[in-house]
């Protein structure tokens, strides 16, 4: 077929519109309208009328109330901190070891690195539900072989860290990848000088190799922080376990709760629509630092 | 731990002697990396000696021995009769869900991608924002309305409940767009349209190509994700027959108020359930374009 | 290809959001349409879902499918016990329940009052003369039945013979007793325990409050008295604060790995379960098949016979349904039904809810578990008909419910005062029933 300059100058023009539609229509169905209506829900609420048992209920236009009593619902802002104080402890942790290991896998004469790269990323393939059911067996007392008889990790402080554990088990073999992988990228003759001046391994390590792969720690810093903020099927997973974790541990488990258990829609839409304001807020602000951090280091290159 | 040291100064020493002018292997290095690979590989096998206990040995013999009466024969044959056969169902379901939605959302993003890295057309920045946007929001937000909407048309406990709604993939199309920026030049494009391809042939031929390594690590970015997913098939199907391993593992485990948990057949079950993933992993080990994921802040 | 994608995606998109347009301003359905079985009888068989998860059910469907041509019913197990209330509650907001539905007595009410559970008064006529009153309270409300019963769990008292036998232990008959052997046994053997508090699981608490006197939901007339911090019920949780503190008695939950492991290893030396508690024992610790015997539930006076409930369920037919009459019809036969009932009795272990079901063959012999037990149905049935439940449930039974998990939880995770976590659940339930609009005194 012949096509003439003309047709296909129009053509160029309709193309990137067709190839964003799946794209558009997609975010429309899926994003866009469960969170208007979400929106919707957030404003109305059940109430029954007549009879003991009240079935003819009907919803009824609630205004602000589910907001208010979001807001003012101190267990939600416990339920809160202790997702932060989790991720206190996932984020660093994750981070810094994924860092240890790919710069450990990138040292010269280190052994078993094949075997070691391998296991630390095996975790990345198992479900998060899967992950906290293995951990669930290895932390009780009856079945642990990690000496749950001697540590109660189901204790009231312990238990931040046994979730974080689970966590940090699925995140760092992912982002130990992707760090080393940026290790693999840099051109080898930047270390030679600092070789032949006599630098150890360590100091290469830490004054060259840490400063060059510093966009994509974070990077990963970013995808674990975004993980850290959606924390819900560990805790989740963990709760009939033992008496520590309660059905409003993090604020994903207390929407779910409130949605799935108590069936109050309309409340967990607001406390969704409340968590999602929150979650966008952090996000572009750790976003925006990542991209900082990535330009200071951009420089520095 | 005694074993992680003694493994790496064995293979210190062989090391040492094979290389005979070299230094000594980085000990260090190599028991630090030891001690990481076996905290991500003990609870694995944990589960592969608790695989082969029988339902009455698991909780009355010792959690470290293995046992050797047939438990774990016993264990497969129960769980290939659980429900008449359902466990197998949901490996295939999972397989499914990840596969076909891997691939739509992989040609989803590419498309999307590749537009946004190549032209410029109004909208775009606005698209790019909106798609970043998705990145940030929570899954449970979107779940129960998700669940509504879908159910308005008649598509709730379906296949393409599970699999519509994480055909939009923003982290896809955020490196996918990345990938089709720094793979396909577009010195090449310009001469493709002096010698008068036109713009979708352009793309088919010359775009998906060249990003055709990016868009594997793609996919397998988005199998994971549907393949680890809980969340969506728990609130979107109620027939035990669609569910993905995830959700059916997790059943069994709660099974009913006041109901033994089928501990045997979940310990089997999960085991047999990691395996056909890090199988996928390895063989499709030299396809993985992490850099890509890196290369994404450049 | 990419085309034809697009359209579809673009007719899914016209038609959510016509959907989401008109929607969402109505919800909980009025009373139920006009049951008539006309309506289906000439459009060939009829096909009707059922959930429930109970193992082997489908054995008992495939009895009536053989027998019904023209009534179809296919099991699904989506969930179980309380998540597949949830399940109820979100398939019925979008309109696409089951047509017929295994729910626990305890989320009946809430069930009813949400508009998912359908008034089946006047189809099930001849079936409710089939259950005795106190069966029957559980599912018929202001006069109107909403569901059929399954089954009925008197709370019993299990306990290991051999470890009592070891440690001299005598079987105890009151609380007194109970709390006495529990210190004794611990003394003898530091490492075994007289039982646990559960915190995981709010029917066996709620049974033992009910032994005690305690009537959590009252009614009069349309309104509602909650009583969940009373006198009774701070008796039963100052009696177990007491056995906790003495470190006598665990403080893990039921059911998890932990728990399996005791009771495997004899680290439990009794259970306080429901009757159906034989068929779970199997699962539970499968090492200790007739090892374990049953007597009835320690009393609070010598003598007193009363005892609680835990757990129970009814088959429900939905709003949703389009052919309740069908539903119902299925629901009377499955637990009524001569050949249904034993079938559940000996493949799912039930102790039927019906009168003619307990005198049926398979209840006089001992079940499989308990082989050592001849009689245990006779105990089982002579503690039944002294079994006392709350005078009514609540509308919004799963707030308290879930109250109970956490605030006990938290004391115990934190050793504060039992009757404390009592009253948080009093508060949550108010809070939450005046939130719906329920009408509180």
């Amino acid at each position: 077929m012949v096509t003439t300059a003309a047709t296909s100058r129009r053509r160029s023009h309709r193309l990137p519109y067709l190839l964003v539609l799946p794209a558009v229509l997609l975010f429309l169905l899926f994003v866009l309208a469960p969170g208007v209506y979400a929106l919707v829900l957030s404003f109305q609420a059940r109430k029954v009328t007549g009879g003991l048992l009240g079935s003819t209920s009907k919803v009824v236009y609630a205004g602000l109330d589910n907001y208010r009593s979001v807001l003012g619902d101190s267990a939600l802002w416990t339920s809160t901190l202790r997702m932060v104080a989790v991720g206190a402890i996932v984020i660093p942790v994750t981070v810094g070891l994924a860092l240890l290991f790919a710069l450990l896998l990138d040292t010269p004469r280190a052994r078993l690195v094949r075997f070691s790269r391998l296991s630390i990323f095996l975790p990345y393939a198992v479900p998060g539900v899967i992950a906290t059911l293995l951990w669930g067996f290895m932390y009780l007392p009856a079945t642990s072989p990690i000496g749950g008889h001697y540590v109660d990790f189901f204790g009231s402080t312990q238990v931040f860290f046994s979730v974080a554990n689970i966590c940090v088990w699925g995140g760092v073999g992912f982002n130990m990848v992707v760090i080393f992988t940026a290790l693999r990228a840099l051109p080898p003759e930047i270390y030679e000088a600092a070789r032949i001046d006599g630098a150890s391994e360590t100091q290469i390590a830490l004054r060259i190799k840490v400063p060059m792969v510093l966009p994509a720690v974070a990077m990963c810093t970013l995808f674990t922080v975004l993980a850290a903020l959606q924390l819900f099927n560990e805790p989740n997973t963990l709760k009939p376990l033992s008496n520590a974790i309660s059905s409003d541990w993090v604020p994903l488990m207390k929407i779910y709760t409130d949605a799935f258990v108590n069936a109050d829609i309309y409340h967990a839409a607001a406390t969704s629509i409340v968590f999602a304001a929150g979650v966008l807020i952090v996000s572009f602000a750790a976003a925006r630092m990542v991209q900082s951090r990535a330009d200071l280091a951009g420089k520095g290159e | 731990m005694m074993t992680a040291v003694t493994a790496a100064g064995s293979i210190g020493r062989t090391g040492a002697s094979r290389s005979g002018r070299r230094r000594r292997v980085a000990l260090l290095p190599t028991v630090a990396l030891v001690v990481g690979a076996l905290y991500c590989i003990v609870p694995t096998l944990w589960i592969l000696i608790a695989s082969t206990k029988s339902p009455a040995e698991l909780f009355s013999t010792e959690t470290y021995l293995p046992s050797f009466s047939g438990g774990l024969a016993g264990n497969v044959r129960d769980l290939s009769s659980y429900g008449g056969g359902v466990y197998w169902h949901w490996m295939l379901n999972s397989f499914l869900y990840a596969t076909i939605g891997g691939l739509a959302a992989s040609t989803v993003s590419a498309c999307a991608g590749y537009a946004i890295a190549k032209y410029a057309f109004r909208g775009r920045k606005l698209l790019f924002n909106a798609i970043l946007a998705g990145v940030l929001l929570p899954q449970i937000v979107l779940a129960i309305p998700q669940y509504l909407l879908l159910s308005k048309v008649g598509l709730n406990d379906s296949y393409a409940s599970i699999i519509l709604p994480q055909l939009f993939n923003p982290y896809g199309i955020y490196l996918c767009r990345i990938y089709a920026a720094a793979s396909v030049p577009d010195s090449v494009l310009e001469a493709g349209r002096m010698d008068g391809a036109s713009e979708f042939r352009l793309f088919r031929s010359v775009g998906l190509r060249l990003m055709g390594p990016g868009l594997v690590t793609v996919f397998l970015l988005q199998f994971i994700v549907i393949w680890n997913n809980f969340l969506l098939p728990f609130v979107m199907v109620t027939s035990d027959d669609k569910f993905p391993l995830t959700v059916g593992l997790y059943s069994m485990l709660r099974h009913g108020a006041d109901e033994a948990a089928l501990y045997s057949l979940v310990i089997t079950g999960t085991l047999l359930s990691v395996i056909p993933v890090i199988a996928l992993f390895l063989s499709l080990q030299r396809y993985w374009r992490i850099d890509l994921v890196t290369g994404a802040l450049k | 290809m990419k085309a034809s994608h697009a359209g579809f995606t673009g007719v899914m998109l016209a038609g959510v959001l016509l959907a989401a347009g008109c929607g969402g301003s109505e919800s909980g359905s009025t009373a139920p349409a006009p049951a008539s079985g006309a309506s289906s009888a000439a459009a060939g068989p009829v096909n009707l879902t059922f959930w429930d998860w109970d193992p082997n059910m489908d054995k008992v469907v495939a009895l009536w499918n053989d027998a019904h041509p023209d009534i179809h019913v296919t099991l699904a197990n989506p969930a179980g016990g309380d998540q597949l209330v949830s399940k109820m509650i979100t398939a019925h907001q979008a309109k696409n329940g089951p047509d017929i539905a295994k729910v626990e007595y305890q989320s009946l009410p809430a069930l009813v009052s949400g508009g998912v559970v359908r008034d089946i008064t006047d189809l099930t006529k001849d079936t409710v003369t089939k259950f005795d009153d106190v069966t029957l309270k559980s599912t018929r409300f202001e006069g109107k039945v909403y569901g059929i019963p399954q089954d009925f769990a008197p709370l019993m008292l299990f306990y290991r013979t051999d470890v009592f036998k070891k440690y001299g232990i005598d079987v105890p008959t009151t609380w007194d007793e109970y709390a006495k052997a529990a210190a004794d046994l611990h003394k003898k053997a530091p490492k075994v325990y007289m039982t646990n508090f559960d915190a995981g699981d709010p029917g066996w608490f709620t049974g033992l409050v009910q032994q005690a006197g305690a009537d959590w939901w009252t009614t009069s007339g349309t309104s509602w008295h909650v009583d969940i911090n009373g006198a009774p019920s701070k008796k039963v949780a100052d009696y177990w604060e007491n056995l906790v503190k003495s470190g006598i008695v665990q403080k893990n939950p039921s059911f998890s790995p932990q728990w399996n492991k005791q009771m495997n290893d004899g680290t439990l030396a009794t259970w306080i379960s429901g009757a159906w508690a034989p068929a779970q024992l199997g699962g539970i610790a499968p090492a200790t098949k007739g090892k374990w015997a049953v007597a009835p539930l320690p009393a609070w006076t010598a003598g007193d016979p009363t005892t609680g409930i835990w757990g129970g369920s009814a088959t429900t037919v939905t709003t949703d349904s389009k052919h309740p009459a069908e539903a119902a019809q299925f629901a009377a036969w499955l637990n009524t039904d001569d050949a249904a009932v034993s079938a559940q009795i000996e493949n799912i272990n039930v102790y039927p809810a019906s009168t003619s079901g307990r005198s049926l063959p398979p209840l006089k012999s001992a079940p499989p578990f308990l082989p050592n037990q001849a009689d245990y149905y006779d105990v089982v049935g002579k503690a039944a008909p002294s079994a006392r439940a709350f005078s009514m449930w609540g509308p919004n039974v799963t707030v308290t419910f879930s109250s109970y998990t956490d605030a006990f939880g938290a004391a115990l995770q934190s050793g504060t005062p039992f009757s404390g976590a009592l009253d948080k659940m009093q508060d949550a339930t108010v809070a939450d029933m005046k939130k719906l609009g329920f009408s509180l005194s």
